[in-house]
């Protein structure tokens, strides 16, 4: 049972067919197209290289923010806004899986009825089967169906966890943060997570007073950020029960790709395979990494912000079930951490760490670790590793956060600076 | 959790059409189907025939769970219409709550798999669900090894 | 010189205990510990010892005055026997009424109506699929309806109530009726059956129409134009039956009520009405479920409790204000399908702690009620067995007759601690309106409910015929559920579409645009502004549909 092999690659004729009928708008093709990307069967990958051409002109509007917030029922008013502006959007909502049985409830669409019965929206609900930093391991995929299938705008709804819901940034043009009143009061707020990486702040629900006072600590908060070129991050105040505000929140949005752009992800994809495929400060770094020569592990790629490292495992990286260890697997994510946080050339040093093991490895596995810039500011930033068998099974989820020195990398020879 | 289990778990729609509110039946089943790890997508009661067909279409369901009290159930076959119109033929349909007899066998000739009554053990209805959505996708992805 | 006051508690008493327990101790072998829904440790005997008999002022006293543990009235039952008021709702107005007058004959002192499924949704009859039209209830949906389903019917002298929440399009049909006949509004009595929105939200969905916040609005509305203009009428009825059966335990039934009254009245307090003027018209209606003792317990602690509330958070000094009034009905949820006739057992345990626990009102379920509508059969039996209570077991002879067990009493005051710890918590939380948007109370109650269902499963609570003195019965046996005539709900349909094209089309329309207006305008009364698009002919789903596109479509929070 080898689901890497092509053995059930669909004929082109059938997979040009079925194409031209995503394109055309065909909603049955469309649902299967997302059920075959979600679930990594056998034509999802021709099925992706073939729209990819098509892809990268949807804007892509992330909401997330802390449980309670009300994203489902502002996705709703946004939804009916959108609609009677004579737009099409596509939404994706993601609810977790459970961690004991796997299943899940996909309740993010209850809130939406109203909207979701107009024909210009179509709505699919994700489960996170596991997956952390509020997406599932697929969305991307499937966003691009979404877009390749002429959706002007492709709404994606987070999880919900909260702070560890950043994956948004890398997917989306355009980031909305939906903010309960009361948030403001959490000096965790200040520190990298969803609100570092909002475009746009909603303060949603509660009564006047209480809404007034998060927006203004909000504002504040936003005073001691750097402003974003192009953009300074607006803080909009909405009831989605009655609708209020949010014609002015579509606005916003709609500025915001004006000023930023759409198909952000689709360029970050490109950068990232033209890159030359290690880049010379980086490789240096790589070299001068014992650690990593000692586990045997092989850097692939590294980019500006991103990094792609292989390791085989062999048998000093078992533990005594004779399995993967895990502090094996931590090291392979933490050194692509480590050469994305330190790619631009600047010192970064690591603040935190955390991986999930999702499972069980064995000798000849071959693991393959790639970490990704969710967000940068001068001081802070924050990356994700996954790491895949060579099959694609998920491994292992990783979340890290590094402080950006002032100091940067010495060229390759030269001694290194003292810390 | 790998990707073994993890890909193509059974996607059921869990929803009430009709009149009534009583949704405590309905939320049981759904949470239940949850914990036997299937991926449910439930909608509040009152659904309209044609919301629940376009969901089911979006949502690109195995099987559809309708919970029906009072004599929502009489409004069933206009659903099978509905889904067959719409391409959604092959979408398994069960029927569960107060059904009478004379009722149940019209609803099988219309094209619904089985009714459960109230009584109906939750893992039986988990295992009829299962089945169902595994027959259901082995047609629809047929290059794939369903072996689990 | 003083005499000695007498110890409270003889020595012989303390000694007794003690040779009691060491017997009970040897004799009982295996004893598992025993805890009532509401989660409080029963234990095997109740003694002196379980109170304090120096507290008879504060925690027993008399009926009719404070602490009004036993009972609102100084007469209770004696004087005046409760309400029997037995619910009915079917098909068209014509067989309503037919039914209703049947009733009425064999000895039911009031009217209860329960309309259509399609009705509490919101809708006219011409909405929705016809198979799915009065099926449990009568399809009324304008002023011309409700005048054929009280045909016949003096509505100066007759209690109604009408199971009809916001924005109570049925209250305003009856009303236009009442004018129609020359009936003055002021003789007009009865209740707005389950006005209550929380509940609604919470736990029935069904009679949830209109956003929360617009529903909160018209709720005050409705309570002062009641006041004005409808003296005996009883704008608000607050539920805790609902909440109940959907798993909530008997102490967090009634807290989440009274937490509930206590946001209305801070409501109507904002809206500058006084205490006195609006607290005599609160009602109350909750389960009864087979906890015998609890029940009773329950409805006695929170009589003291709302006695203690109106007096020292709202300054009430008319004594109307501080009866805790209520209407219950026996819990259909503790009904079983099979061996159905055993509901009749049930029902009658229900309804006695219900009269013991003294209400004002009692409905007791028809057997049939697990399998569906109740039949005409059931129905005769659910009143039969009241009348049997009262004048051949003659429970009513005594008021409170339970008054004084060490068990009651002691129980009572351990159900207060637990409903006002449930109050605080929903005070901390902001009050009941914050604490159901957040999910607080319907998180509470599915615990509940799970760890109940949880008992059922385990056996530990048994449930005869069903997890316990199970029989081969025929478990195939599935009634044929009651349909209302389909030619007669044809004609029904044909009346209705005539009529609206005879209506005024102007007077409709600019009545439903008062609607409109006085929804989004602070200084108009909706509720007022619903009465007159009553008479002028408007029907039950143009007005809902009017609010809710104005306040929004009620959505409730449902999490599974």
């Amino acid at each position: 049972m080898k689901r890497g092999e092509a053995g059930a690659v669909a004929p082109a004729a059938r997979l040009a067919a079925r194409v031209a009928a995503l394109r055309s708008g065909d909603r049955a093709t469309l649902a299967r197209a997302i059920s075959e990307v979600e679930n990594r069967a056998a034509g999802a990958r021709a099925l992706l290289e073939a729209i990819a051409p098509d892809v990268g002109t949807a804007h892509v509007i992330g909401i997330t923010g802390p449980p309670g917030a009300g994203k489902s029922t502002l996705i709703n008013a946004i939804l009916r806004e959108l609609v009677s502006r004579g737009e099409r959007v596509g939404v994706v909502a993601i609810d977790p899986s459970s961690s004991l049985s796997g299943g899940a409830v996909l309740g993010d669409r209850v809130r939406m009825t109203d909207a979701s019965a107009a024909e210009a929206v179509f709505i699919r609900s994700l489960a996170s089967r596991g997956n952390l930093g509020g997406l599932a391991a697929t969305t991307h995929g499937i966003v691009d169906v979404l877009d390749a299938a002429g959706f002007p705008i492709v709404i994606v709804e987070t999880v919900g966890a909260g702070q560890s819901d950043v994956d948004i940034a890398a997917l989306a043009d355009t980031a909305v943060v939906v903010c309960p009143p009361g948030l403001g009061d959490d000096v965790q707020a200040i520190k990298a997570g969803i609100l570092e990486i909002g475009d746009v702040l909603v303060v949603n629900k509660g009564d006047v007073a209480h809404a007034e006072r998060t927006e203004r600590e909000l504002k504040d908060m936003l005073h001691l950020r750097k402003a974003r070129e192009r953009w300074s991050v607006p803080v909009v105040r909405t009831v989605a029960t009655t609708g209020e505000g949010v014609a002015r929140l579509v606005d916003l949005v709609a500025k915001h790709a004006q000023a930023a752009g759409v198909g952000k992800r689709v360029r970050a994809r490109a950068a990232a395979s033209d890159a030359h495929a290690i880049d010379a400060p980086a490789h240096a770094l790589a070299q001068r990494d014992r650690y990593l020569r000692f586990l045997g592990i092989d850097v692939v790629h590294v980019g500006p912000g991103t990094a792609t490292l292989r390791m085989q495992v062999r048998a000093v990286h078992l533990n005594f079930n004779g399995t993967g260890h895990g502090g094996a697997i931590f090291s392979l994510a933490d050194s692509a951490f480590g050469l994305a946080s330190n790619s631009h050339g600047i010192v970064a040093a690591a603040v935190d760490a955390h991986i999930t093991y999702q499972v069980a490895v064995v000798e000849g596995d071959v693991l393959t670790a790639r970490a990704v810039e969710v967000s940068r500011r001068p001081k802070f930033a924050v990356y994700r590793v996954d790491v895949a068998r060579a099959d694609g099974t998920p491994v292992s989820s990783f979340t890290g956060s590094v402080y950006v020195t002032r100091r940067t990398h010495v060229p390759a020879g030269e001694a290194p600076a003292s810390p | 959790m790998n990707a073994d289990t993890m890909r193509l778990r059974p996607k059921v729609l869990v929803t009430k059409i009709g009149l009534d509110g009583h949704d405590r039946g309905s939320r049981i089943v759904a949470a239940h189907l949850r914990d036997a790890g299937m991926e449910v997508v439930y909608t509040p009661p009152w659904q309209s025939i044609d919301a629940v067909v376009k969901l089911a279409l979006e949502e690109d369901v195995d099987v559809i769970g309708v919970s029906s009290l009072a004599t929502d159930h009489l409004i069933v076959p206009k659903l099978m219409r509905a889904l067959a119109a719409a391409g959604l033929g092959d979408v398994v349909v069960i029927v569960g709550g107060i059904v009478p007899d004379e009722d149940e066998k019209m609803l099988v000739d219309a094209g619904v798999a089985r009714v459960f009554h109230p009584g109906a053990s939750l893992d039986d209805i988990a295992t009829f669900v299962a089945d169902a959505a595994a027959r259901v996708r082995a047609i629809r992805f047929p290059a794939e090894d369903l072996a689990r | 010189m003083n005499k000695p006051l007498p110890d409270p508690v003889p020595a012989s008493i303390e000694e007794a205990q003690v040779r009691w327990q060491s017997q009970y101790d040897a004799q009982i072998g295996d004893d598992a510990p025993v805890h009532n829904r509401s989660g409080i440790p029963i234990r095997p005997l109740y003694t002196p010892l379980d109170i304090d008999a120096a507290r008879f002022d504060q925690d027993v006293g008399y009926p009719g005055e404070p602490p009004f543990t036993r009972g609102i009235y100084a007469t209770m039952h004696r004087g005046r026997t409760w309400t029997q008021r037995q619910l009915i709702g079917l098909g068209t107005p014509a067989t309503y009424n037919e039914r209703l007058r049947d009733i009425l004959a064999q000895g039911a002192s009031a009217v209860s109506l329960i309309p259509c499924n399609s009705v509490f949704r919101g809708y006219d009859m011409d909405e929705v699929d016809e198979e799915l039209l009065g099926t449990c209830g009568v399809v009324c949906n304008s002023a011309d309806h409700m005048d054929a389903c009280l045909a016949g019917v003096d509505l100066a002298s007759t209690s109604c109530a009408m199971n009809d929440p916001s924005p109570f399009t049925l209250l305003a049909f009856m009303l236009a009726t009442a004018r129609r006949r020359g009936v003055d509004w002021r003789a007009i009595s009865g209740t707005s059956n389950q006005s209550d929105c929380l509940s609604h939200y919470v736990a029935n969905h069904m009679f949830f129409r209109i956003a929360l916040p617009g529903a909160r609005r018209i709720l005050v509305d409705h309570i002062a134009w009641c006041n004005e203009h409808l003296p005996r009428w009883n704008p608000l009825s607050v539920v805790g039956q609902h909440m109940q059966q959907a798993g909530a335990t008997p102490a967090e039934a009634m807290a989440f009520t009274l937490s509930s009254a206590i946001q209305y009245a801070d409501d109507c307090v904002a809206a500058g009405m006084s205490p006195d003027a609006f607290l005599p018209r609160f009602t109350f209606f909750f389960d009864i479920s087979l906890s015998f003792f609890e029940e009773i317990a329950k409805f006695r602690a929170g009589r003291r409790i709302w006695a203690r509330v109106t007096r020292e958070r709202y300054g009430a000094r008319d004594p109307r204000s501080w009866r805790l009034k209520f209407h219950a009905q026996t819990s259909g949820v503790d009904l079983t399908r099979q061996q159905p006739l055993n509901n009749i057992a049930r029902v009658t345990a229900q309804a006695m702690a219900g009269i013991f626990g003294g209400l004002q009102s009692l409905h007791t379920d028809a057997y049939d009620e697990a399998l569906s509508c109740p039949t005409a059969y059931g129905a005769r039996i659910a009143v039969a067995t009241q009348n049997i209570l009262r004048e051949e077991a003659h429970l009513t002879d005594v008021i409170d007759p339970l008054g004084g067990s060490y068990y009651v009493e002691a129980l009572t005051n351990e159900m207060e601690e637990r409903i006002v710890a449930v109050m605080d918590d929903v005070e901390a939380a902001g009050g009941m309106y914050r604490a159901v948007e957040a999910g607080l109370v319907q998180r509470r109650i599915g615990e509940s409910a799970r760890r109940f269902q949880a008992r059922i499963d385990s056996g530990e609570q048994t449930v005869v015929g069903v997890n316990a003195y199970t029989v081969d019965e025929d478990a195939s046996a599935r009634p044929a559920l009651p349909k209302p005539d389909a030619a007669l709900m044809r004609a029904h349909l044909d009346d209705f579409a005539r009529w609206k094209t005879r209506r005024s089309q102007s007077a409709v329309g600019s009545a439903l645009d008062s609607v409109a207006r006085a929804a989004h305008s602070r200084d108009q009364n909706i509720f007022g502004a619903v009465v007159a698009a009553a008479e002028a002919g408007c029907t039950h789903g143009e007005i809902c549909g009017s609010l809710r596109r104005e306040l929004g479509f009620g959505h409730p929070l449902i999490a599974v």
